[in-house]
C-alpha cells in the first residue's frame, strides 16, 4: 500500500500555493499565466492560470493523513499521519524561523501501532494536533500532541518503552539522524478508549472541545475534562467531520452514499441528509468563500457534487428539508477525479486532480437567469450580479443591418414610418431602409395595384357571392386576372429585324403587365419603364426588356448607354447586331458558350431568348434570378393559354411554400395571398409588413382571422416598445379601411347640471353622440368653442388652475419662462384639451395640469384634495419611447 | 455586436430569476435571500432599485410582471411553498421623484404542500390568470375574477403531470384559432419517466385543460421552457432547456380552409427544429427575445449564447457571452474556435518533472465536458435532426361554415390598453370637476 488516496491542500496561509500528496509531497504556487509561449517549466490548470512546482518532500513514508499547521509563523509545515499511527512533522523548503525548524522532524508515536486515520490542527492553540487512530483493544484512539512538548525520550523512555513492540523500539534507536530530542511519546491527552477514530474536527467556538467520529457515533471530548465523553448522536455517518466556515455549528459528515448535515446545538439527528449514489465518498468539503456551499467526490467518480444549502427558516412542526440546490461538475468529463480542493480566493472555483495525474482549476458557475426586453436588451444575473447586455447596431455597417435580427429592423421601420406612406405606396420600400427585394417587389406590387384599382372588367366573373368577388379586379393577382380571358395570338415582327415570335394578348394580360410594372398604367407604351430602369442604372434588366419587346436596337443602345455610363457590360453590345436567324450559325454557338460566363441573370436571358429556339423559353421562365415580375410579364407576353397558366400555378405554389414576397404579384391580396403572407410570417415573424401590406389595400382581407392576428400582434409589439404615436397613426390608418376596428367611445362627459352629454352640443342632432368619437372629448378649440352645457346652457366646469371655463383655449401657463413659449406653442393644441384624474375627478387644461405636476406638486391642484393623480399610475411615468 | 455593463444589484444572496416587465422599463429580481427588488429605469436609463422587500420566507425562484394593463402586479414563488402576488400602491411616499415605491401583498396561494418552483401569468385576452407548478407534480391555475380586487383569487384548475414540475410556460398566442396553451417541464432525474415535457391545451367543450403532448424526445431533466412570442405565427416555437438546447416546434393540424379552428384540439405535428449541445453540459435557462427570433440560453459553462435561425430556417450561435459580460475570447460567433474540439487529457504532452507524478501540460482541459463532436453541430442536415412525431393524418371531416366575423378580444374592449386613454383602472361615466366656488374670487 502507497499511503494515501491523493489529495489536494490549499496553503491555510497563503492564497496561491497548494500541496499534492499521495506517496510524496508536492508544493507548487499558481500564477496567472503571462506569456503562455514562455512557461515550460508549469502546467497549465486552465486558460488563465498555470502551476510551478516549488518543492518536493519525499521523506515521509506510509503517509496516511496529512494536515496543514495553520500556524502563520510557519509557512509550510505539515503533520503526516504514517501507517504506524506515527505522526511526524515535516515541511516543505526553507523554514527561515528557528522555532520552526525546531519542530520538523519532530515524531510523535503512540503506545500501539495502527494506522493513523486523521489529524486535525488545533485553529487556535497551533500547537495542539490531534490525532485519529484505529482501534487496539483498550488503548485510547484519539491522542492530541502539544507539537511544542519537551518530552522527549529521555523522560519517556523509562515508562514509555517498554510497551514498544521490540521493532519498534529497534527502530527508533536505529533512527539514522536518531536525535531524540525529537520524538515524543507522551501526548497531551488521550481519548477514545476501545474505540475507532476516524475523524476529527476542533469545535471553531471553543478550541478546547473536539467532536470526533468514532466507531458508529459522533462524540464531543473536552480537553479540560478528559475523563468524560459527550455522546453526540449515534450515527453511521462519522467521516470527515468538517465545520461550515461561515456558521460554527454546522457540520457535515459522511458515510458511504450518505452525507449527514448536522446542527451542533441539535444532536442525535442530522438537520438534513444528503443522498448520494451509493458509492465510497473519499471527500466532502465547504465552500471557504460561500456560505453554505458544499462539494462532495466519490471515488472513482467523475463528478464533484456541489450543494447549496439555502437558509431556510425551519417551518415550525414539519420535517420538510430545507431546499438544496444540487449542482455537479465534471472538470474531465468522464474521467475520474482523485481529488479536488476549493480555491479560497474566489466562490465556487476548485482544484481538481484526475486519477491521470492532470490538475484542472474550474468554476463551476451559477446558473445564470436572464430576460429579453422588448427594446433588444438582454438582461441576466449571474450571481449576485446583473448585467445588462445591449445590441449595438450602430458599430457595425451595412451588413449587419441585413444581418440584424428582425426585431431591430421593425422598430427601426416602425420609427421611419413604414408601411403608412399611402400616396406613393412603393415610398415605403425605401423607408424600410435595407435594400430587401422581396419588400421592394411587394410595395411596387401594391402601387401598381392600388393604380389600377379603377380598371374594371365587366366580362369577367370572379367567383359569386363571395366578398372576393366584389374586390376589383386588380386585387386578384396575375394568376386569376388572366385566366379570365384568353390571350389573341399575335405575330409579331421585331421592327429591326425580321425575326418572327409569337406573342399573345389581351386585356387581361395587359393589366397584367401593367401589374408588373413593364407598361404604364393605360398605356401600351414600355418606354417610360425604360427609362425609369436606365435612371436607376439597371441597364442589363432594361435591355433586357426592350429585347423581350422585340425592341433590339433600343436594347443595344441601353446596353452601350450603360458600358458608357462604366456600370454595364462593355463587349456585349457589339455581340447582339450579329443576331441571325440562321439556327447553325457560329453566332449563335458563341453566344451559347459566352453565356454560361455571365453572372448577370439578365444578360443570360437576352442571350438565351436571341439562342433559343421560337416558343421554348424554359430558359428564361427557369431563371430564379430574375424577379418574379420579370419572369411573369415575359410570360404573359409569350406563352399560350395552356403553358402560361401552367407556368403561373407552378410559379404561385413556389412562392407559396417559401412565402417570397414577390409571389404577391401573383396571388394578389386573396386568400391565396395571406397564405403566402402567412408562409412570409412564419419564415421571418416579419409580422409588420404583413399587417401593413394587408392594411394598405383592400377592406376585404383585414376580416381575416389571420390578419387581425397579424395586426393585433403589430400593435402589442408597438405597445411594448411605447411607440404610442406610431401606433396611434397605424390605428388611424387602420380605422380608415376596417370601421369595425375603431375604438369604442371610452369616456362620456356629461353636464354636471342636467347630466346630458355635453359632447351633443357638437352634433347637428343634439342626441347624446355615439357617433361622437374620443378625440372630440373635451373640445378641440377649433370645432366646439362652447363654455356651456350645450342642453342646459348652464357653464361648464373650471380648470382647476386658469379657472376658466372649459372648452377655452388655454392661456400660457402662469409664471411660466419665456423659453418655455416655444414649446408651448408647439403644444398648443394638446394644452388645451381637458384632462382630468380618474381618480378624483378633478382637471383641467392638459398643459396647465402638465406644469402643475411638472413642479414640485404631488398632490391635486384642487386645495383640500390629496389625491396624488400623478403618481397614481405607473404607466404614467412611462415616456413615449420616441415623440414625433 | 453584444456589449454588457455591470448594474450593481445589491442582493445578499444568489438571483433566481430577473424580469422585465412589459415595457422594459421596469425591472423585478428575486433572490435566495427572500427579497424581491424592483427596480426603475431613470433618465439616463440606469437602474434604480425603487423597492426591495422581504417577500417570503424561502428563497425566491421565480418573479413576473403581470400585463400592465391590470396594474403593476408582481407573482413571486418560493421554496417555502407559497406563491403570493404584490401590487404597487402610489400616494404613500412624499417624494416626487418615486425613490421608493411600496408593494403590498395582495393574496398568498398556500394550495401547494412542496416548494412551487415557478409562476407565470397567462396572457392578456385570458384576463388575469396566473399558473404555479410545484415539485409535487401539480399545476395550478388561478384567476382573478375581478381585476379590481386583486386579493380575491379562485383557484380554477388543478392539473397533475405526476412528475415534479420545474417550470412552465404559456403559449402567449392570441390568435382565437389557437386555445389557450401551456407548457410544463419536469426536472425528474430518472430516463425511465418518460418525456419531461408536458402540453396542456384547453378544451372548449369540456372546459377543462387536457394533456395533449408529452415530448417523449426530451428524456433528460428540464430546467426551462419557454414558448417563442407568437407574433402571427401559425404555429407554435417552444425551446426547452434540458441537457442541451432545444427548439420544438408545435404546429397545431388543421383543415384548409377553416383557418380559424383546428380540426380536433391537441392535435400536433411536433418537429424538433434544432437542438445545441453548445453549453457543453446542463442548460438552465432559455428565453426568447420579443419577436421570438433569437433565443438566449445560459448553462452550466457560465455563459450566455445567443441563437438564431437564418432564413433557411438553420439555427446558429450568433453571440456568446461569459457570465460576467466579458465576452469570449475569440469573439462571439467565432467561438467554435476558442475551444478544442476535444479535452482528452490524458494523451496530452507530458512534461516530467524531477521524477514527480506526471502533470499534464494540456491547455485543453476545461470546465466543460468534453465534446466529441466540434463544437456547434454542423449546420443544415445534422443540425435539424427533424423527426417527425405525430404526423397523424387525419381524416378530414365535413367542411364547417366559416366562422362569422371575428369579434375583437373581450378583454381588450373591456380595459383600452393604451396608457394614454387609461390613468387608473378606476372609471366611470360622470365626470365631478373643481366645481367649488372659485369664481367668487
Amino acid at each position: 500500500m502507497s499511503g494515501l488516496k491523493p489529495d489536494i491542500l490549499w496553503s491555510p496561509q497563503h492564497d496561491n500555493k497548494f500541496i499534492i500528496c499521495d506517496s510524496e509531497i508536492a508544493l507548487y504556487r499558481m500564477d496567472p499565466v503571462a506569456a503562455p509561449a514562455a512557461m515550460t517549466s508549469c502546467h497549465r490548470l486552465s486558460e488563465q492560470t498555470a502551476a510551478t512546482l516549488l518543492a518536493i518532500n519525499s521523506e515521509t513514508p506510509y503517509m496516511k493523513c496529512i494536515a496543514w499547521c495553520p500556524r502563520h509563523d510557519a509557512e509550510c509545515l505539515l503533520a503526516v499521519g504514517q501507517a504506524n499511527g506515527r505522526v511526524v512533522l515535516t515541511s516543505l523548503g526553507q523554514e527561515s524561523h528557528a522555532q520552526v525548524k525546531d519542530l520538523t522532524c519532530k515524531e510523535f508515536i503512540p503506545k500501539h501501532a495502527r494506522q493513523c486515520n486523521t489529524l486535525a490542527w488545533n485553529p487556535k492553540d497551533t500547537n495542539l494536533l490531534a490525532a485519529g487512530l484505529d482501534k487496539h483493544r483498550a488503548d485510547f484512539s484519539l491522542l492530541v500532541w502539544d507539537v511544542n512538548s519537551k518530552y522527549g525520550v529521555e523522560a519517556a523512555a523509562a515508562t514509555a518503552m517498554p510497551q514498544f513492540s521490540a521493532a519498534d523500539r529497534g527502530r527508533i534507536l536505529l533512527t539514522p539522524e536518531g536525535d531524540l530530542g525529537h520524538i515524543v511519546m507522551k501526548p497531551l491527552a488521550e481519548f477514545g478508549q476501545n474505540d475507532a477514530c476516524l475523524s476529527i474536527a476542533w469545535i471553531p467556538h471553543n478550541s478546547r472541545l473536539l467532536l470526533a467520529g468514532m466507531h458508529r457515533n459522533l462524540v464531543t471530548y473536552d480537553l479540560r475534562d478528559t475523563s468524560q465523553k459527550q455522546l453526540f448522536a449515534n450515527s453511521k455517518a462519522v467521516q470527515g467531520v468538517a465545520f461550515d466556515p461561515h456558521f460554527n455549528n454546522r457540520f457535515a459528515s459522511f458515510v458511504e452514499g450518505q452525507v449527514a448535515i448536522w446542527d451542533y446545538r441539535m444532536s442525535e439527528k442530522p438537520v438534513l441528509t444528503l443522498n448520494e449514489p451509493p458509492r465510497q465518498l473519499s471527500k466532502v468539503a465547504w465552500c471557504p468563500e460561500r456560505p453554505g456551499l458544499l462539494a462532495t467526490l466519490a471515488r472513482d467518480s467523475g463528478v464533484v457534487r456541489l450543494y447549496d444549502m439555502q437558509h431556510t427558516q425551519a417551518p415550525q412542526g414539519d420535517d420538510t428539508e430545507p431546499p438544496i440546490i444540487e449542482r455537479s461538475a465534471q472538470p474531465f468529463g468522464s474521467g475520474a477525479v482523485a481529488a479536488f480542493t476549493w480555491i479560497p480566493t474566489s466562490q465556487t472555483r476548485m482544484l481538481a486532480l484526475s486519477q491521470a495525474r492532470v490538475l484542472c482549476d474550474f468554476t463551476v458557475f451559477e446558473r445564470i437567469a436572464f430576460a429579453w426586453g422588448p427594446s433588444p436588451a438582454l438582461l441576466w444575473a449571474c450571481g449576485r450580479h446583473l448585467y445588462e447586455c445591449e445590441e449595438k447596431s450602430g458599430v457595425v455597417g451595412k451588413v449587419s443591418m441585413r444581418e440584424q435580427d428582425v426585431a431591430g429592423k421593425m422598430k427601426r421601420r416602425a420609427l421611419a414610418g413604414y408601411g403608412l406612406e399611402t400616396e406613393i405606396v412603393w415610398k415605403n420600400f425605401q423607408l424600410a431602409g435595407d435594400q430587401d427585394p422581396q419588400l421592394k417587389s411587394l410595395w411596387y406590387t401594391l402601387h401598381y395595384i392600388l393604380a389600377g384599382t379603377d380598371f374594371s372588367f365587366p366580362m369577367i366573373k370572379f367567383g359569386t357571392g363571395t366578398l372576393e368577388s366584389q374586390l376589383p379586379p386588380v386585387y386578384h393577382g396575375v394568376k386569376i386576372l388572366v385566366k379570365s380571358e384568353s390571350g389573341k395570338t399575335e405575330s409579331c415582327v421585331g421592327a429591326e429585324h425580321s425575326v418572327e415570335v409569337v406573342t399573345y394578348r389581351s386585356e387581361a394580360r395587359s393589366l397584367a403587365l401593367q401589374l408588373c410594372g413593364w407598361r404604364p398604367c393605360g398605356n401600351d407604351d414600355v418606354d417610360t419603364f425604360l427609362l425609369s430602369l436606365e435612371r436607376f442604372n439597371e441597364w442589363e434588366r432594361a435591355a433586357a426588356i426592350s429585347l423581350f419587346n422585340l425592341k433590339i436596337r433600343l436594347a443595344i443602345q441601353i446596353l452601350q448607354k450603360g458600358a458608357a455610363s462604366g456600370k454595364g457590360v462593355r463587349k456585349l453590345p457589339r455581340l447582339i447586331p450579329g443576331y441571325t436567324d440562321d439556327r447553325a450559325s457560329l453566332w449563335r454557338e458563341m453566344c451559347g458558350s459566352l453565356r454560361l460566363q455571365l453572372s448577370n441573370p439578365y444578360l443570360r436571358a437576352v442571350f438565351t431568348f436571341l439562342t433559343s429556339e421560337v416558343g421554348s423559353y424554359d430558359g428564361i421562365l427557369n431563371e430564379s434570378d430574375m424577379a418574379v415580375r420579370d419572369r411573369v410579364a415575359f410570360a404573359c407576353m409569350f406563352l399560350n393559354d395552356n403553358q402560361l397558366f401552367r407556368y403561373l400555378d407552378k410559379l404561385t405554389n413556389e412562392m407559396k411554400e417559401s412565402g417570397n414576397l414577390e409571389g404577391i404579384l401573383l396571388t394578389g391580396l386573396t386568400q391565396d395571398g395571406i397564405d403566402l403572407m402567412a408562409s412570409y410570417v412564419d419564415r421571418t415573424s416579419d409580422v409588420q409588413t404583413a399587417s401593413l401590406c394587408m392594411l394598405q389595400v383592400s377592406s376585404f382581407v383585414i376580416e381575416e382571422a389571420r390578419v387581425q392576428h397579424w395586426v393585433e400582434s403589430y400593435r402589442d409589439l408597438l405597445d411594448a416598445w411605447r411607440l404610442w404615436h406610431k401606433r396611434a397613426a397605424f390605428d388611424i390608418h387602420r380605422s380608415k379601411l376596417d370601421p369595425a376596428a375603431r375604438p369604442l367611445q371610452q369616456v362620456f362627459v356629461s353636464c354636471n347640471f342636467c347630466g346630458k352629454s355635453i359632447s351633443s352640443g357638437g352634433t347637428a342632432t343634439g342626441h347624446q353622440g355615439r357617433s361622437f368619437t374620443q378625440y372630440n372629448v373635451g373640445g378641440s378649440p377649433i370645432k366646439s368653442k362652447v363654455t356651456s352645457c350645450p342642453g342646459c346652457r348652464k357653464p361648464l366646469p373650471r380648470c382647476a388652475l386658469c379657472l376658466i371655463n372649459m372648452g377655452t383655449a388655454a392661456s400660457p401657463n402662469v409664471g411660466e419662462e419665456e423659453d418655455r413659449l416655444s414649446q408651448v406653442q408647439k403644444l398648443s393644441q394638446f394644452n388645451s384639451w381637458f384632462t382630468w384624474c380618474q381618480s378624483c375627478r378633478h382637471g383641467g387644461h392638459a398643459g396647465h395640469m402638465m406644469s402643475w405636476f411638472r413642479r414640485e406638486h404631488t398632490e391635486c391642484p384642487v386645495s383640500a384634495c390629496s389625491c396624488k393623480c400623478m403618481q397614481l399610475d405607473a404607466t404614467g411615468s412611462l415616456t413615449s419611447a420616441q415623440l414625433d | 455586436m453584444y456589449v454588457a455593463h455591470r448594474v450593481s444589484a445589491d442582493h445578499k444572496d444568489l438571483i433566481h430569476d430577473v424580469a422585465y416587465d412589459f415595457h422594459g422599463q421596469r425591472l423585478a429580481t428575486c433572490s435566495s435571500d427572500q427579497s424581491v427588488k424592483v427596480w426603475d429605469r431613470n433618465e439616463n436609463s440606469e437602474w434604480i432599485c425603487t423597492a426591495s422587500w422581504k417577500t417570503h420566507c424561502g428563497s425566491v425562484w421565480r418573479v413576473t410582471w403581470a400585463h400592465p394593463e391590470f396594474g403593476q402586479v408582481l407573482a413571486s414563488c418560493s421554496s417555502d411553498r407559497t406563491a403570493a402576488i404584490w401590487e404597487e400602491v402610489v400616494g404613500e411616499s412624499t417624494d416626487r421623484q418615486r425613490t421608493q415605491s411600496h408593494w403590498v401583498k395582495r393574496t398568498t396561494l398556500v394550495d401547494s404542500r412542496t416548494s412551487v418552483t415557478d409562476v407565470r401569468f397567462g396572457p392578456k385576452h385570458l384576463g388575469l390568470v396566473l399558473a404555479a407548478c410545484s415539485a409535487d407534480g401539480v399545476i395550478r391555475l388561478y384567476e382573478a375574477p375581478d381585476i379590481m380586487e386583486l386579493s380575491q383569487w379562485s383557484l380554477q384548475h388543478e392539473l397533475s403531470c405526476r412528475l415534479s414540475c420545474s417550470c412552465i410556460s404559456w403559449n402567449p398566442s392570441c390568435f382565437r384559432g389557437h386555445p389557450p396553451m401551456l407548457a410544463v417541464g419536469s426536472d425528474d432525474s430518472s430516463i425511465s419517466s418518460g418525456g419531461k415535457v408536458q402540453v396542456f391545451e384547453y378544451n372548449e367543450n369540456t372546459r377543462k385543460y387536457g394533456r395533449v403532448e408529452t415530448l417523449l424526445m426530451v428524456p433528460e431533466p428540464v430546467h426551462d421552457l419557454a414558448f417563442a412570442p407568437n407574433l402571427g405565427r401559425s404555429c407554435h416555437l417552444l425551446a426547452i432547456a434540458s441537457r442541451d438546447v432545444r427548439i420544438i416546434q408545435l404546429k397545431p393540424l388543421r383543415r384548409e380552409g377553416v383557418l380559424s379552428q383546428p380540426v380536433s384540439p391537441g392535435r400536433f405535428e411536433t418537429q424538433q427544429l434544432a437542438q445545441f449541445d453548445g453549453h457543453g453540459a446542463q442548460v438552465w435557462r432559455v428565453a426568447w427575445n420579443a419577436t421570438g427570433t433569437v433565443l438566449a440560453s445560459s448553462g452550466d459553462d457560465g455563459c450566455v449564447r445567443l441563437w438564431k435561425a437564418n432564413y433557411l430556417g438553420n439555427w446558429k450561435c450568433v453571440g456568446v457571452l461569459k457570465g460576467d459580460g466579458s465576452p469570449v475570447q475569440g469573439d462571439g460567433a467565432g467561438s467554435a474556435q476558442t475551444v478544442p474540439g476535444c479535452a482528452n487529457t490524458s494523451g496530452g504532452p507530458i512534461t516530467p518533472i524531477s521524477g514527480f507524478p506526471i502533470l499534464n501540460g494540456n491547455h485543453a482541459i476545461r470546465n466543460r465536458l468534453p465534446c466529441t463532436s466540434p463544437y456547434f453541430l454542423p449546420p443544415d442536415d445534422n443540425l435539424r435532426s427533424a423527426s417527425r412525431v405525430n404526423a397523424v393524418p387525419l381524416p378530414v371531416p365535413h367542411p364547417l361554415p366559416p366562422l362569422p366575423h371575428p369579434l375583437p378580444h373581450s378583454a381588450g374592449n373591456r380595459i383600452p390598453s393604451h396608457p394614454e386613454h387609461r390613468i387608473t383602472r378606476r372609471m366611470s361615466s360622470n365626470i365631478i370637476w373643481s366645481s367649488h366656488d372659485s369664481a367668487n374670487q
